[in-house]
């Protein structure tokens, strides 16, 4: 630990250059910052946090959810103004006020939860606030379109048409573009907040990565995974309780070495637990045949108690729709599911929820699909037995918290969270709470998609402990995830979906991330993973 | 879709009174559209940028009274009369916008208490329905250009020309952003607080423009006159297709859904609907427009 910090002391010793230095000197500090601290009435969001960004290099942030990250991300970007502390940057004191003063100085966002507006184009989110002007001073949607265009051509990204009104875009080009945009606004330090989230491969974030740090701009770098921190970042900063708990070079760090910066203690690995095939043996939880509509066609496939079933893909190839179809949100054009060996009308959640043992969904986005932001996290779990908390028909806060509890219990969520409204919680306590009200639902088949999207390491092992304690229980999960370690780690079988088909199935050991890579990118299947 | 079904009611209207092509009878039916019209287009503004106006009610009843009690002749006294108008509706925007916009109040909490207290100063004005609107403003403002164009078509065609070229700035486009997603855009860039501001106190300017309209239309002063005027502004902005969640929509259309409504009132008059009828079409039409256009739109994805 102390050998850690001194690795951090040596990178933290920059000098401060004007702004008008080149980026050829790789150690040039763009961005330092010293003694921040913000707290939020009697909760201490950042209590000391120092970092320093250098010009031309990716600067990786650590840390659980609630650390402190997205305190930081928000004072960087001027939406949250810092109790106590200072920034420099370029030589000169950093202090925006919001948003707006911040690009001004050449520091832009690509926010985790995206900032595009829904019903403007692609054109005039990239251009945002100001578009161009034409002859008469009016907006002109030609230069606005070729200005798009020309922007969006520079990143490799023509096959977007820029008039295209964002809203109805796929959540990865949408992604795409709230870092595109980031980019260009980029001219002295870019922030890229979870950049990968919907991201299924990094290799175009990481070319645009290494296009800005050529010029001299500092990137720094969230992510909660570890493997990409370190394929494209040189050095992070770990942040624990509002702290920052160390700078280290990630050359010279170890992965528990990290791990334990960011959670204070060493991760026991469990060893990973396969379902034997045997067990799973028996009557199905959930069958589909022949499944199809909204750009899937013929989806097969059966799910037994006790099983982990995962769902591999890259982003858009009709795993949304799956999930959608079978939770009732969606309408099947064709097929049938059956639930315990009956046949099943999935006409919507609240059914789905009802027939035989119960099919319960996780859905994809936390932010518009999952919570009831003004609620508190107690009634957002609570909410699918709503009645069965209640006392003749009056809900009580303190029954409420009593009906949590088990379900939340199981997801190791803290208990003195829950009287919290869900919206004020960190992502991380959010989605432990979702995956807490699918469990309070008594469902016996879980539909999982993407459970670990945006969380941290500790979060993300809760989740799987729940998960593969739920199965040991008897319950049948199907899962998504965009990660295809997690998948390796959970699955007992796994589905690769390819253009809206069921291109292959991996089972037990022939899970691997390899085979699970080249399977996502529709290579043909080979004889050792058919067996 | 709004324009079709307006040329449907008017051939309906044309049908049962051949007479209705004549001049006289188009500048009637716009005088009588064009305070609702006016109306909407206000709405349509503070709609589209997520959020309900009810002072719209208040303001048109405010400038009334102000005509009334205090005429002032000639094309001059009419000059300084729809700028005092302009003024009172300007005066009510940037109070709106101050608490809505900088104190963060709830739109129809806000709105509701000016709305109340202009109801108020009206009845402080005038007691009772009553006074006299100008000579000048009662026959100009409701007669025809050259005989053949309708001076209060004139009047809503240049707040739809002067919106048009709005839309095209960044104002313009911040009001639908704001009106879809306030936090990305403001995470965009803009700053959403002078925007929500500016378009409350635009929409107070236009339902200045409305009152004004409807003096020249009434000719008298009534302390309650911008009433009827409040719940049907909204039914016309839902007709033309406006989504009330804010975001989408456009003036042209709302002002359409205003002609459409005052239109259907003229159909079922002159088909012999007793009008004590009317609100019954006016909400079942309002129902079969919202219903129809979330069909037709659902067929338009569809493709």
């Amino acid at each position: 630990m102390d050998d850690l910090r001194r690795v951090g002391e040596t990178t933290l010793i920059a000098t401060v250059h004007d702004a008008a230095s080149t980026a050829a000197d790789q150690r040039i500090a763009a961005l330092s910052a010293t003694g921040l601290r913000k707290a939020y009435g009697a909760t201490v969001a950042l209590a000391q946090a120092d970092i320093t960004l250098n010009a031309g290099t990716v600067h990786a942030l650590l840390g659980e959810n609630g650390a402190g990250k997205s305190t930081l991300v928000r004072i960087l970007t001027g939406a949250a103004v810092p109790d106590a502390g200072e920034i420099v940057l370029h030589g000169q004191r950093y202090a925006p006020r919001n948003l707006i003063q911040a690009r001004a100085q050449g520091v832009a966002t690509a926010f985790q939860e995206l900032s595009l507006v829904p019903n403007l184009s692609v054109a005039q989110n990239l251009l945002l606030p100001t578009l161009p002007r034409g002859p008469i001073g009016l907006v002109s949607s030609r230069r606005a379109r070729e200005a798009g265009a020309a922007i969006l051509a520079r990143h490799g990204m023509e096959r977007i048409d820029p008039t295209a009104e964002v809203g109805l875009l796929p959540l990865a080009e949408r992604q795409r573009i709230e870092i595109v945009r980031a980019i260009e606004n980029a001219g002295r330090v870019l922030i890229l907040d979870e950049p990968t989230a919907s991201l299924a491969e990094t290799e175009w974030l990481f070319e645009r990565i290494r296009m800005v740090t050529a010029k001299g701009v500092a990137v720094l770098y969230i992510s909660h995974r570890l493997a990409e921190v370190r394929e494209i970042c040189g050095e992070a900063t770990v942040l624990r309780n509002g702290n920052s708990i160390a700078s280290v070079s990630l050359e010279e760090a170890t992965d528990e070495d990290i791990f334990e910066m960011m959670v204070g203690r060493r991760l026991d690995r469990t060893s990973r637990h396969r379902t034997s095939l045997a067990q799973t043996a028996g009557p199905t939880r959930l069958s589909v045949k022949g499944l199809g509509g909204h750009g899937l066609s013929d989806i097969s496939f059966d799910l037994r108690p006790g099983e982990v079933l995962g769902l591999a893909a890259l982003e858009g190839q009709g795993q949304r729709a799956l999930f959608r179809m079978l939770a009732g949100i969606e309408k099947a054009e064709r097929g049938e599911t059956a639930i315990d060996g009956m046949a099943a009308n999935l006409s919507s959640p609240r059914r789905a929820l009802r027939i035989g043992s119960g099919v319960a969904y996780l859905p994809e986005e936390r932010k518009t699909e999952g919570v009831l932001a003004g609620l508190s996290a107690a009634t957002n779990v609570v909410l699918p037995i709503m009645s069965a908390a209640a006392f003749a028909a009056v809900i009580t806060p303190q029954a409420e918290l009593s009906a949590a509890r088990p379900a939340s219990g199981k997801v190791e969520m803290n208990a003195r969270y829950l009287s919290f409204a869900i919206g004020d919680l960190s992502g991380g306590n959010q989605q432990k709470a979702l995956v807490a009200r699918t469990l309070a639902t008594a469902a016996k088949t879980l539909l999982l998609h993407d459970p670990t999207r945006g969380v941290d390491v500790g979060t993300k092992q809760s989740i799987y402990a729940a998960i593969r304690s739920f199965a040991a229980e008897g319950g049948a999960v199907l899962f998504y995830s965009s990660e295809l370690a997690e998948i390796v780690q959970l699955a007992d079988r796994c589905l690769v979906l390819y253009g809206g088909r069921i291109s292959q199935t991996f089972e037990g050991e022939a899970i691997a991330e390899q085979a699970l890579v080249a399977a996502i990118l529709g290579h043909a299947p080979s004889a050792r993973a058919r067996a | 879709m709004i324009v079709g079904i307006y040329v449907v009611l008017y051939a309906l209207y044309v049908y049962q009174q051949p007479r209705a092509l004549s001049a006289s009878a188009i500048a009637a039916l716009f005088n009588n559209s064009a305070p609702l019209a006016l109306a909407a287009a206000g709405q349509a503004l503070v709609v589209i940028s997520r959020g309900f106006d009810l002072s719209v009610a208040g303001v048109i009843s405010l400038c009334n009274v102000t005509l009334a009690v205090y005429p002032m002749a000639g094309p001059g006294g009419a000059l300084i009369s729809v700028l005092i108008c302009m003024a009172i509706g300007l005066l009510v925007g940037a109070v709106n916008g101050l608490l809505v916009a900088v104190l963060r109040m709830q739109s129809i909490a806000a709105t509701l208490a000016t709305m109340i207290i202009c109801q108020g100063i009206a009845l402080v004005i005038l007691k009772a329905p009553g006074g006299t609107v100008a000579d000048w403003i009662a026959d100009e403002m409701t007669g025809r250009l050259w005989n053949a164009i309708p001076v209060s078509g004139l009047v809503v065609a240049i707040v739809v020309a002067v919106w048009l070229l709005i839309r095209r700035t960044n104002f313009g486009m911040a009001i639908y952003a704001i009106g879809a997603d306030e936090q990305s855009a403001s995470l965009s860039g803009m700053d959403t607080t002078r925007v929500r501001f500016l378009t409350y106190a635009l929409a107070g300017v236009v339902y200045g423009l409305a009152g004004f309209m409807l003096s020249a239309q009434t000719a008298t002063g009534n302390p309650t006159a911008g009433t009827p005027l409040l719940m049907l502004s909204f039914a016309a902005v839902a007709l033309g297709g406006t989504s009330l969640a804010g975001g989408r929509g456009g003036l042209f259309a709302s002002v359409m859904g205003a002609a459409v409504l005052m239109l259907l009132q003229k159909v079922l008059f002159s088909s012999g609907v007793s009008s004590f009828y009317t609100g019954v079409f006016q909400g079942a039409a309002l129902i079969l427009a919202v219903v129809l256009s979330g069909v037709l739109s659902r067929i338009g994805e569809a493709k």
